[in-house]
Formats: C-alpha cells, structure tokens, sequence
C-alpha cells in the first residue's frame, strides 16, 4: 500500500468563467495534519468538494488508500471514512445534539417488541461516551439552538466521528472563533491526529498552520503553488506565496486626531427576538477622527445596535444622540440626511437591491434629492453621470458600467459600490459592519485603507466587526460587546488580542 | 454532440435574456395553441377552423356571412369594447406586482367600481348634466376601485395581512354586498340583472352608422395607450415607481435606504386599485350595461395571464392583452360557427391562459441551458495551458446570490422582515 491515504492526482475542475483548480496535485500521507492555504477563490474548498463528493473532477483521479476512486456524492466518500466539517454548520436546530449526530444511521429498537423507534437513550449514551473519549465535551440533550457557536462546531466534529471517520476535512473552522475557541480547537485537532486520524485544514489563517500543520499547500489562483514544510516556513513567506505577491501584514495607521464627539449612546436597549433584549443598556460615544471598534462573537447585538443607531431597529430605551441632537426618535432618511452613512452586514438582502443596475444602486441613498429627482420625477441622466464618477473614482469592477445588474457582480465589487455610495454621503458618522466578510486579501486591505483615510478626513467610524485581527489593526477605541452588554471599553493601545478575547468570551467581567 | 446542438439551437432561437422577454410569450402562446390543437383533433374538430373561429368572431378575419347591418368593424368594435377593460386590469396587475403585490382582487375592485358608477347613473338619471356624467363615472368607478386597493395594502401594511387573503375576502364581500342591494333596489324583473343605465351614462357610442355597417364605439378604448404610457412613466421614471420597484424587489433595502415601505405598499395597491375601477366601468358601463348580481368578472382573473405573459411591463401588456382578449372574447363565436361545445371552449380558454403564465419557468429552464452551454464552451474553449489570471472574477454566487427565477411570485408574497 502506497504511504498516502489521499492523492489527488492532476486535478482540474472549470466553473462558468473561471477554472477553479488547474492540474492540482496533493498526497495527504496517514496521520498528518495537511493544511490547504489560499485566498478566497483560490479553489481550496473546490479542491475538498472533491474529495467529498460534492462535484466532480473534469480531469484527473482521486485515490485512497492506495486504490483509485470515484466519487459521485459525499456518501460514497463518507463510505471510505471521509468527512468535513463545514464552515456553515449543518444542523437541525430544534433537534438536540445528539439526535443531530445520529441523524441518518439512528440506533433502532423495537417498542412493544415490533413497533421500530429511535433508541435516543441509547444515542445519548454513545455521544456522551464519544464526546468523553475525545475530550469534546457535550450535553447530548441540549437543543441546537440554545448552544454556542463553539458547541455547534463540536458536534460536527463529533458527527464525523460517530460514523467513524478517519479522514477529517475541516473548512475554515476557526472563522467563528475567539482565541480561545480557536486554542482549544487546535488542541482538538492535535489529539485527533494522536488518535490516528488524517486531518486536512483549510484555512487562510497563517498562524494556525504554523501551530497545528505538519504540512502546508499554498494555492493561488486554482493553481498548487507549493507543498512547504509548516515548521520550517515564516508565516511571511506562507502570505507572499499565498497572494502571489509581497503583502504587508502590518497596515500603515496615522497618529490619531480626535475631535468633537460626534455620536453618542446613552443606555441603549434594543428588543430581540424572543423576548429576550439584543442590546441591553449600552452607552459608549465616538468622537470625530476616531474609529470605535466594537467587538464580539457572533450573535451579540451587534447588528441590532448598529440597526438601531442607523434606524432600523427601534430602540426600547435609551438615547441616540448624533452631533448634540437626540435622534433616538427619528426615522432612517432623517438619520440619513443628518448624517450617518452605514455598512450593513447582510450586503445582499440590505445594502443592494440585486436586480437594480449599478446606477440605481449607487443612488440608492440620495434618489430623493436634487439632482437625482425633481418634482418627483427622476432625472436618469443624473443616476448614469453620478455612477460612471463613483466606477471611476472607486474602482468598481462591471461588465457593463453603470448598466451592470448588481447581481452578476462579484461580492467585492459589490460591497466596493456600497461603500462607494456611503462615503459619497459625507456623512458625519460611518458604521461598518464586518466590511470585509467573505473578501480578500487584495480587496481587504483595500477596504481597510478606506476606512482609515474616512477616519483621517476626521469622520467617526463605528467598526463592528466579528474578526478580532480586523478589530485589532484598525480601531482608535475597543468596545467588546458580550450578550448585549458592552463589557470593556479601553483605547486599542491598552489591550492585547488575549483580553478583548477573553472579554468576547465573558470570562472576564 | 447533437445534444449539445440541440441546446445551441434552442438558445439561438430563444436569443439573449433581452430577446427573451418577446421570443418566450411568443413561444408560450405557439405552444398554447398546439396543446389546443390536440384537444381540438381528440375530438374530431379542425383546430385551424376553431381558431379562424376566434379571429372572426373579433372582427380580425371576415365571416362568411353576416346579419343585416353588421359587419367585421361590428365585431371589431366589440373586440375593442373588450379589450379596454382586459388591459386596463392587466395594468392593474402589474403595478401590485412591481411592488412585490399580488392583487388578485381586481374582480372585486372591478364590481364595486362598476356597481357605483351603476348606481350612480341610476339614481342622477337627468340632474346630472350630459357632458359631465361619463366624467363622473370614471371618477367614481376610479375612487372606488383605488379604495379597495388602498384598503389591502392597508391592512397589509399595519396588522401585516397577506394581501391575497384579504383581496379574496374582499371579493366575496363585494360580490355578495352588490348582490343584495342590486337585488334589492335595482333589479330589472325580466332579465334579473340590474336595470339597464340610460345610453348618456354608457362609455360607449350606440349605434353608429357608417361604412354601410352599424357598429357600437366604446370610448374607454381612448384612454388604453394613455394609461399605459402613465403606468409606463410612473414605473420608470417617477421617484415613486423607484421606490415601489424597490420595495417589490429587495423590502429590506428599501428600507435601509430609508423608503416607507408601508406607504409604497398602500399607493401601490391604491393606484392598483384605481386601474381596476377603471376597468369596471369600461366593462359594466362600457361593454355592458347592466350588472349581473352575484358574479365576478372572470376578466379579473384574465388579466392575471396578461400580465404574465406581458412580462409585467406596460408595453408588452398592449400586446397580450390584445391576443388574450381574442382568446376570451372570440371563444363565444368559435363554438357556436364549429359548434365546439361551449364548455369545450372555455378550457381551450383556459388551456391557452395556462400556457402564457409559463413564461416565467421557460425562462429560468433557459437561463440554465445557457449556463450549461457556458460551461460546454469554456471547456472547449480552455486551452492546455489555461490562465486563470486572465479569467474575470467570478460572479457571487453564494445561495442568496443566485437568480430565483420562479421566485418572482413567491417573493412577492413574502413577509417583512
């Protein structure tokens, strides 16, 4: 038997305009942690799709275990003991946790001697047995939706291993993660490898695979790069084979110039779902030429108190006050005009109308004005003059300029209008809301740039943002936000990743 | 390969997804009447006859023989009485669903227009001068019609009542309300409908004589090409059709972008609305004269196909308008010249509207043809030394990214966020 339990040999797969892996070859040998570094759209996760049975290769072959495969459906793979971790989880919400495990090869048993039922007390047994052994620690009996992200993620792991995986793909695992989470998680992966089983990782995160990784293949463009040696690699060197090109991690940052304070929140309480307050008396200010950084794992508040300072979530107590006026009772064109630009999270659903063309998008927020409209009707010319300035200008990338259909466009040029049309605004205060999900690194640091060059043009800019290195190299001020409370506020500079995690964690108070 | 040939033929003919918008109704009509045809050869009738039925019986194609006095601009006449209302509710339509509304109640907004305006011109025989009554039951039918639609996209606006729901409702509610106080108060003994308004009130001419013919002139067919041409600019140029257009496609960016959704969604309906009253007067007050108690205009229905198969758009409206009306008004002459059984001739009717709503899934199957085609080429196409670099980003295709091309209705039935 060949020393590899992988090899992909050869492997190239084309989607409608791009080729996502070109010749691709890797070999994954028994019992090693095998990272996948690239960009988004490097062609990493195509690459794992493969192994998994989600597509097929238009050329090349896949082995394992020393024997050729084909693998038309993640099944067939699940049948040679591969399994993936998906970076969006895939569990049924209002089931528990282990009835969310056994799904599919449920232990059986006989009520009244013939009626055929699920043995759950059985299931429960076997995870919580399972879950000891790996040192995964779980409540089989808890339900989905009342467990965190961290738990969630350990159920998949535990799902793979409930079917007795032994090669396990994880996809960007630590993308929800604080440190840590993403500490403990490493420590998983690395009992996992003890115990005998093959990891593959893909990740963007460079210090990741020089911690856990024994070794590291670079992708760029679809195309293998490089396989590297994780311990005998600077994570310089991993970032300049990753982007094809010398980057610079460390971003050029100004002194900062505080001014005026331009927005402040005086116990706020925003009303969740569930009866449950999203955001529960929060009070902090930003000042002109200050970017206020507000950090927390996902599902925070965070949405909800940027929705309410921009107007779209009303607010159940507390005052909003923009530039000495109360705002906290006016609706979302006053707040607007008076001078707030936003960044939403959910750019598709919120910041774009997806089948409106690049003109009508880029005045989505000053149609209601002159020159855009007169006597209520619009002036066309105006959206195409107004549009063609803003392409120019930012750099958007169309196929047909101004009369591009928004969806057709990439996700970067797509947020790219948005926060071409938001700065446009001139607004006195700018929120941004993870501006760089799902980006990358090229358009990242663009992004980035931008909203330091907003903050030097003496704008306050409210950073909400679930990346803790994003938090890091940009904010003036941190915030941590922990279940809807602001837990800390400090200036960037008396803070270390460490604390704000352990803050996003609530370990500290 | 003759697969491959077959899917390259077939997107050529179709053409691009601009094309698309006049090559698929077309193509949905063709196939309509094919599966007619079938229908018709099932039972022993000749389908060309059965259709030439239908043209003749608009006025389009001269009939071998005709009544004293009448002629095809008779027929032709009556045709355009028809298809004024068909287009007008067809528009009526179209502004809901620009907006993400479905009014499926334009019946019921067509009755309680047309059963004002009745009213009205019942009651005011002689103290309403002449000049002014057709004004008059424009207005009222217009009003009411707008006050029901208005009513909708209120109730849909505050306590969030699906619009489709409540426009049924309000259907029965009108249909049975006209019924009681038709029957109570305007009921004409012989024919058991109400009583026939005086010709001064009627948006028609009678009786007119010329070209050796008598022929009856509907007026509401002045205002067709004006109310598409103001529901035309109204969608596309005017601050308010940008934000219902908004609102239909993407609610929560509306509302980022500070627009009342809620207004939006009540104009609209209420302009809806007002299209649908004007439909009821050109019908009851134009076509016919009197009211029928107790039964919806299947018109109302109708006008759901059109718009579909109009793609929503006014213009394209004009034109399936004119093709639906052929189908729902000559239906009436094809039985009786091919003796098609009347029943036999309402679900050709029906086969033939069945096929035009197809447009919008023939669209999304050849939207995925063409990916296909894309794909095909792009391996043919890649060279042994492909370059990804020169390759365009790819579009975002992420689950909420991608077309939902049959989406369109459900969307527009969805909640707010």
């Amino acid at each position: 038997m060949s020393e590899y339990i992988i090899e992909m040999k050869g492997i190239t797969k084309r989607f409608p305009g791009i080729v996502a892996n070109d010749n691709v070859s890797i070999s994954v040998k028994k019992g090693e942690i095998y990272a996948l570094l690239g960009e988004n759209g490097a062609g990493k996760s195509t690459l794992m799709s493969m192994l998994f049975g989600m597509y097929e290769p238009d050329e090349g072959e896949i082995w394992v275990r020393g024997e050729k495969v084909k693998l038309a459906n993640p099944a067939e793979a699940a049948s040679l003991g591969i399994g993936m971790v998906h970076q969006h989880f895939k569990l049924v919400q209002n089931y528990t946790i282990a009835e969310n495990i056994v799904l599919g090869i449920e232990p059986k048993k006989r009520l009244l001697g013939f009626l055929p039922a699920v043995d759950i007390k059985k299931a429960n047994r076997d995870i919580a047995e399972l879950s000891k052994r790996y040192g995964l620690e779980v409540d089989p009996t808890q339900k989905i939706e009342d467990v965190g992200v961290s738990v969630q993620q350990r159920v998949e792991i535990l799902k793979m291993l409930y079917r007795e995986a032994e090669i396990l793909i994880f996809d960007e695992p630590t993308a929800m993660l604080t440190p840590q989470e993403i500490e403990f998680l490493l420590q998983i992966i690395r009992e996992l490898r003890a115990g005998g089983k093959t990891i593959i990782l893909i990740t963007h995160k460079l210090e990741e695979i020089k911690q856990v990784a024994d070794r590291c293949a670079v992708l760029n463009r679809g195309k293998l790069i490089d396989v590297i040696d994780a311990a005998t690699t600077t994570t310089k060197q991993m970032a300049n084979m990753m982007v094809g090109r010398e980057v610079d991690t460390e971003i050029e940052k100004a002194e900062a110039r505080f001014g005026e304070e331009v927005l402040r929140v005086e116990g706020l309480t925003v009303s969740g779902s569930g009866g449950v307050d999203a955001v529960r008396n929060v009070s902090f200010s930003v000042r002109a030429g200050e970017i206020f950084a507000v950090a927390g794992v996902s599902g925070n508040g965070q949405v909800e108190l940027a929705d309410a300072i921009a107007g779209l979530a009303k607010a159940s107590g507390g005052k909003i006050i923009l530039d000495g006026e109360d705002i906290t009772k006016t609706d979302v064109r006053a707040r607007i005009k008076k001078g707030i630009s936003y960044i939403p999270e959910d750019r598709q659903n919120f910041g774009l109308v997806l089948d409106f063309d690049l003109a009508d998008n880029l005045a989505l927020k000053s149609y209601f004005d002159e020159p855009f409209s007169k006597h209520g009707m619009l002036r066309r010319a105006e959206f195409v003059k107004h549009g063609e300035r803003l392409i120019e200008q930012y750099d958007i990338r169309s196929g047909q300029g101004v009369n591009t259909q928004v969806r057709s466009m990439s996700g970067g040029n797509q947020q790219k209008a948005i926060i071409a049309r938001e700065i446009e605004l001139q607004s006195k205060l700018m929120i941004f809301v993870q501006p760089t999900r799902g980006l990358d690194i090229g358009a990242i640091e663009n992004i980035h740039r931008q909203i330091l060059l907003e903050r030097d043009a003496g704008r306050a800019v409210l950073l909400i943002s679930l990346e803790l290195d994003e938090v890091m190299a940009l904010a003036d001020t941190i915030g941590v936000i922990y279940r809807g409370e602001i837990s800390k506020i400090a200036p960037a500079s008396e803070l270390t990743s460490r604390q704000v995690g352990e803050y996003m964690m609530g370990v500290t108070k | 390969m003759s697969k491959g040939g077959f899917r390259r033929a077939v997107l050529k003919v179709f053409g691009g997804e601009r094309r698309q918008s006049i090559t698929v109704p077309i193509f949905a009509v063709l196939l309509s009447l094919v599966a007619a045809s079938i229908l018709l050869l099932a039972l022993g009738k000749n389908p060309i006859t059965a259709f030439l039925g239908m043209l003749r019986g608009c006025g389009i194609v001269p009939k071998a023989n005709y009544a004293a006095n009448a002629g095809m601009l008779t027929d032709f006449m009556s045709f355009l009485g028809w298809l004024a209302p068909m287009t007008f509710a067809a528009l009526a339509v179209a502004v809901a669903f620009k907006t993400g509304l479905f009014n499926i109640g334009i019946s019921g907004q067509m009755l309680l227009g047309g059963f004002f305006a009745t009213v009205v011109a019942l009651e005011c025989t002689e103290s309403v001068p002449a000049p002014l009554r057709l004004v008059l039951v424009l207005a009222i039918g217009i009003a009411s019609g707008a006050a029901v639609g208005g009513l909708i996209g209120f109730l849909k606006y505050r306590f969030n009542i699906n619009e489709v729901v409540s426009s049924i409702m309000l259907n029965y509610i009108i249909q049975y309300v006209t019924k009681f106080f038709i029957q109570m108060y305007y009921v004409d003994p012989v024919s058991r409908q109400s009583r026939y308004i005086d010709a001064s009130w009627r948006l028609t001419v009678l009786d007119v004589q010329a070209f050796g013919v008598k022929f009856n002139i509907p007026l509401a067919v002045i205002l067709v090409i004006p109310a598409i041409l103001i529901v035309r600019m109204l969608l596309d140029r005017t601050k308010l059709g940008y934000e219902m257009k908004t609102v239909g496609l993407t609610r929560s960016a509306a509302r980022y972008a500070g627009m009342n959704v809620g207004k939006n969604m009540v104009l609209s309906m209420l302009i809806s609305g007002a299209l649908a009253g004007l439909a009821g007067v050109s019908y009851y007050l134009g076509y016919y004269a009197s009211i029928q108690p107790g039964v919806l205009a299947s018109m109302g229905f109708d006008s759901i196909a059109v718009s579909l198969l109009g793609n929503s758009n006014p213009v394209g409206i004009f034109f399936s308008s004119f093709l639906i009306t052929i189908v729902s008004k000559g239906a009436t002459y094809m039985s009786s010249s091919a003796s098609i059984p009347q029943e036999i001739a309402q679900v050709i009717t029906g086969l033939i509207l069945l096929f035009s709503a197809c447009g919008v899934v023939m669209r999304s199957m050849l939207a995925r043809l063409g990916e296909r085609e894309r794909e095909y080429q792009k391996s043919l196409a890649a060279p042994v030394e492909s370059t990804p670099e020169s390759t365009a980003e790819p579009p975002d295709t992420s689950a909420e990214a991608r077309p939902t091309d049959t989406a369109d209705m459900t969307d527009a039935k969805g909640g707010d966020r």
